[in-house]
């Protein structure tokens, strides 16, 4: 059992992360220097200033906000959620002062952050069972969604656990002895990471975590990163 | 398919994907909010005419042949072969999308559908399954420029007829010429269509400006853009760009014709000349109180369709509108956001491809029909050559009752002579 914690907490997520990393990096890399378009695919009527326009089309979602009301409503909530997570975990390596700026407990939240994802990704999930969405799907939408829904389930259960029935055996320090001796490539795991009711939630976690990360370059999650210059062309 | 014609038209396929198209092809996420955007899906329901499924048809060929995934995981993106049969699907997605790009406004990415169905169109061409008569009157087009001399005269004879027609509109004094052609240095090179429709009333309006215009000797239309054929287009451009140049004119003028006006402005690159849609020009020559126009002739309500290359894609939104005022008084909006207008669903080589396309072209534009009808208009205007006659085919077919016409012939109609 051991070897199997070892393996999922420490090899293979040095894998995974090398795997984002540099995949996501090699393939932006490569679409970015394709030749550009050469005429324009802007629409009209434009709005000035074009670049502002554009970030506001990628952040905001107006087209959503116009067309599917209820879908931006989660879509947003999602978004927002995801950045909140992300700024948590940096959280779990060490303090950030400026994250403390609104003064908080780590992990940020209260737990509500988790469990808007896992009913955000649930609605997404069923929505593409309805008709005509779902003739639109291919498999990787249904699996990617599914591996989010697993990740934030497993990863908001610690925290729920914490926070709302008390129970605390895996602690904010714990995490933080954990995820620093992976960034410094000294890798160890402390008694409590392996050892307590939750490490079972926390291997799977990480479990699920890698296997996104390894997908993602290769994924339709490239949105993330081309979204902006995409919205960028429509604008001009 | 045998292998030599699949690696051949791959290349060709390769060939398209530059940034912009390697980002649409990348990104879509199938959220479905494309879904209402396509007027064939709004007109007749089925999932295939959905952008995103459209584009899929190609993305799944791209998925298997130019993405790591295609051979190691095919099944997770449904990436599927190149043959006989995704041939078939690529004509269907490609020749029921009239590149309107009304979709790109919905996607929260701006997925250009038209872009990525180019690529379609274009392993049509490769494969030989292409529409035939959309690459033979590009071909005829591109003979045209060749041997201009061959045309000439007969070309001059033709227009001479037409003079007398124009004159009704606009009287001009004797000795003036009525329809100036090959004339080195004037100010503006109008690029009209083979029909007189499109010559007569704008060359009225061009003398009663007073405008140092000439006439092309090639007609505007692009059939090599219908096709999907960047080579053919661009030859078909170079005519008149080389017309332009040899002329030395400042400002080319593109007929009302939306392809050809995108192509055109878009597509010329950079040129020692401006290019202007007829409509813009005219609004400036009003502007400049160059003309003036009755507003009495036209009676009841006046609605405006917007041709998707000249509005949405073209930028010419407030001209046909600043027209329009000093034409009636009674001017109602077809949509209250031009951005949105439903396509009249006769662009990208569909109404060029005649009766052939007719009944798909009725059942796929229904909503365009609803659209019209909503405008409880009696004068439905428009300004691009393949709207005029997909919505009168509309007007037939759903007996809408209304009258369609050129925004260009009803300026001329409305000319106050001094």
């Amino acid at each position: 059992m051991d070897t199997l914690y070892y393996f999922v907490l420490i090899y293979m997520v040095y894998f995974s992360f090398a795997v984002f990393f540099v995949g996501t990096g090699i393939r932006l890399v490569k679409i970015f220097r394709k030749p550009k378009q050469s005429t324009s695919l802007q629409i009209y009527p434009e709005k000035r200033p074009k670049w502002l326009w554009a970030l506001h089309d990628t952040f905001l979602f107006p087209s959503v906000r116009k067309h599917k009301p209820i879908l931006w409503i989660f879509l947003i909530l999602f978004h927002a959620c995801l950045l909140l997570l992300i700024i948590g975990h940096l959280e779990l390596f060490s303090e950030f002062r400026i994250f403390q700026i609104i003064p908080h407990e780590v992990f940020l939240g209260k737990g509500f952050v988790g469990l808007i994802l896992c009913l955000a990704l649930l609605f997404f999930l069923f929505r593409r069972f309805l008709s005509p969405v779902r003739e639109l799907s291919v498999p990787e939408d249904y699996y990617l969604l599914i591996l989010l829904f697993l990740i934030v389930l497993f990863g908001s259960q610690m925290d729920w656990a914490r926070r709302w029935y008390g129970y605390e055996e895996l602690l904010v320090e714990d995490y933080r002895t954990y995820l620093l001796s992976l960034l410094t490539l000294k890798p160890e795991l402390p008694y409590n990471v392996i050892n307590s009711g939750h490490s079972f939630m926390l291997v799977l976690h990480v479990l699920f975590a890698n296997l996104f990360l390894i997908f993602f370059p290769f994924s339709q999650s490239m949105h993330s990163f081309l979204s902006l210059p995409m919205n960028k062309l429509r604008r001009g | 398919m045998d292998q030599k014609t699949r690696k051949d038209l791959l290349k060709l396929f390769q060939g398209k994907l530059n940034e912009a198209m390697t980002f649409y092809l990348e990104t879509c996420t199938r959220c479905g909010v494309c879904i209402e955007a396509c007027h064939v899906y709004a007109s007749m329901g089925q999932v295939r005419y959905i952008a995103a499924y459209r584009q899929e048809i190609v993305r799944r060929i791209y998925k298997k042949y130019f993405k790591a995934r295609g051979k190691v995981w095919p099944s997770v993106g449904e990436a599927k072969e190149l043959n006989e049969m995704a041939l078939e699907e690529l004509y269907e997605a490609a020749y029921s999308c009239t590149g309107c790009r009304r979709c790109m406004v919905y996607c929260p990415f701006g997925i250009d559908t038209q872009m990525i169905m180019s690529i379609a169109k274009l392993l049509l061409i490769g494969a030989h399954s292409e529409p035939e008569i959309l690459t033979l009157l590009a071909d005829t087009s591109i003979e045209k420029g060749k041997s201009l001399d061959i045309f000439k005269e007969s070309f001059l004879v033709g227009i001479k007829k037409l003079e007398k027609e124009v004159v009704k509109k606009w009287e001009m004094e004797a000795g003036e010429t009525v329809i100036p052609m090959d004339v080195e240095g004037a100010d503006l090179l109008f690029v009209a269509l083979a029909g007189a429709h499109s010559i007569i009333p704008t060359a009225a309006i061009f003398n009663a400006a007073g405008e140092n215009w000439t006439l092309s000797f090639f007609e505007a239309v692009n059939f090599g853009a219908f096709a999907g054929d960047p080579a053919r287009t661009k030859l078909i451009l170079d005519r008149i760009v080389n017309e332009a140049k040899r002329l030395k004119v400042k400002e080319v003028c593109i007929c009302e014709c939306g392809t050809a006006f995108r192509v055109m402005k878009q597509l010329a690159g950079k040129q020692p000349f401006k290019v202007s849609s007829v409509t813009e020009v005219h609004a400036r020559y009003i502007k400049e109180g160059r003309i003036k126009l009755d507003r009495s002739i036209l009676n009841g309500v006046v609605t405006y369709h917007d041709p998707c290359q000249i509005a949405r894609n073209g930028d010419v939104i407030d001209a046909p509108r600043y027209i329009l005022k000093h034409l009636t008084n009674d001017f109602r909006e077809m949509s209250p956001d031009p951005t949105y207008n439903w396509c009249c669903g006769g662009g990208g080589g569909l109404v060029a491809l005649g009766e052939e396309t007719l009944d798909f072209r009725m059942k796929s534009s229904k909503v365009k029909a609803d659209q019209i009808k909503r405008a409880e208009a009696t004068t439905v205007v428009t300004a691009c050559e393949n709207c005029h006659t997909q919505l009168c085919n509309l007007n037939d077919h759903y007996q809408m009752g209304t009258d369609v016409k050129f925004l260009s012939s009803m300026v001329a109609d409305a000319l106050v002579q001094k």
